[in-house]
């Protein structure tokens, strides 16, 4: 089952204008585990539950792709530089190994 | 004497001829300390750049903390000062731990509409260990960063 995860894209800094580079910040609730620790309650180790793949795109392009593993920590955060086109939407998709889809995405509208 | 020269043997062999056997046992044995992504941090670099020479640089500046009090939650900030233009971009940072059971936290493939080489994030690192930034630069060449961090509680399980 496909639950809606809790994400957040962040937009720094808040004004921007057409031409600047911001920094898009994704953050999602997420517990990726690593397959190597034990439940406390059930005394049986967890299975591996990480996001693996995730892809920044602007209107439909894709302009980053990420490869994650279950090293990065539980409820993640990636930041990435996006160089300000125009007004738009910013769209991250991210896959996690059990195959679980979600998608997040933010209107980008710089002032000018 | 004999065991210690057989197992010498055994390591040699396994190397060369008997490689794919012997990752899956591995696996098989290895699974609960070490997770199912088992890789070492040469390995990781190899299948990254194919065996081509990696330079440290100075143009990239990692910023990890000296001293990490939760090796769950260790902060990396990576900026590579290179142009990012159409025929001269930065094309991949991936950030590389040595000590974790999977050294590789994230592959980070990156376009001329990013404008700038940054990328940031949050790993965990089971012990003191050092912090690795690879940088793939449109030209094919690879450069590279490391800087060790000193970790009071490890955090990987």
């Amino acid at each position: 089952m496909a639950e809606a995860r809790k994400s957040m894209i962040k937009i720094k800094p808040k004004k921007y204008k057409t031409g600047d580079i911001v920094k898009v910040d994704f953050i999602v609730i997420h517990p990726m585990d690593t397959g190597l620790i034990k439940d406390k309650k059930t005394g049986k180790i967890k299975p591996a539950h990480y996001i693996d793949n995730i892809t920044f795109s602007f209107d439909g392009k894709p302009f980053t792709t990420m490869k994650v593993w279950e090293t990065v920590s539980t409820n993640p955060y990636f930041s990435v530089n996006y160089k300000v086109t125009g007004k738009g939407k910013i769209t991250v998709d991210y896959t996690d190994n059990t195959g679980e889809k979600n998608t997040k995405s933010k209107k980008l509208k710089p002032k000018d | 004497m004999k065991r210690r020269n057989f197992i010498k043997s055994m390591m040699a062999v396994s190397a060369v001829a008997v490689t794919p056997v012997v990752l899956m046992a591995k696996d098989e044995t290895k699974a609960k300390k070490k997770g199912p992504n088992d890789l070492t941090v040469e390995a990781a670099i190899k299948a990254i750049t194919g065996g081509k020479e990696v330079k440290k640089s100075d143009k990239i500046k990692l910023t990890v903390p000296e001293i990490a009090e939760n090796g769950a939650v260790v902060p990396v900030k990576v900026q590579v000062d290179h142009p990012m233009e159409e025929s001269n971009y930065v094309k991949a940072i991936h950030v590389l731990n040595t000590k974790n059971g999977n050294s590789r936290c994230a592959d980070v493939m990156l376009t001329p509409a990013n404008g700038k080489g940054y990328f940031a994030t949050r790993v965990k690192l089971s012990s003191t260990q050092e912090v690795v930034a690879l940088v793939e630069l449109s030209d094919g060449t690879f450069i590279k960063a490391g800087k060790s961090v000193k970790v009071t509680i490890g955090g990987c399980g």
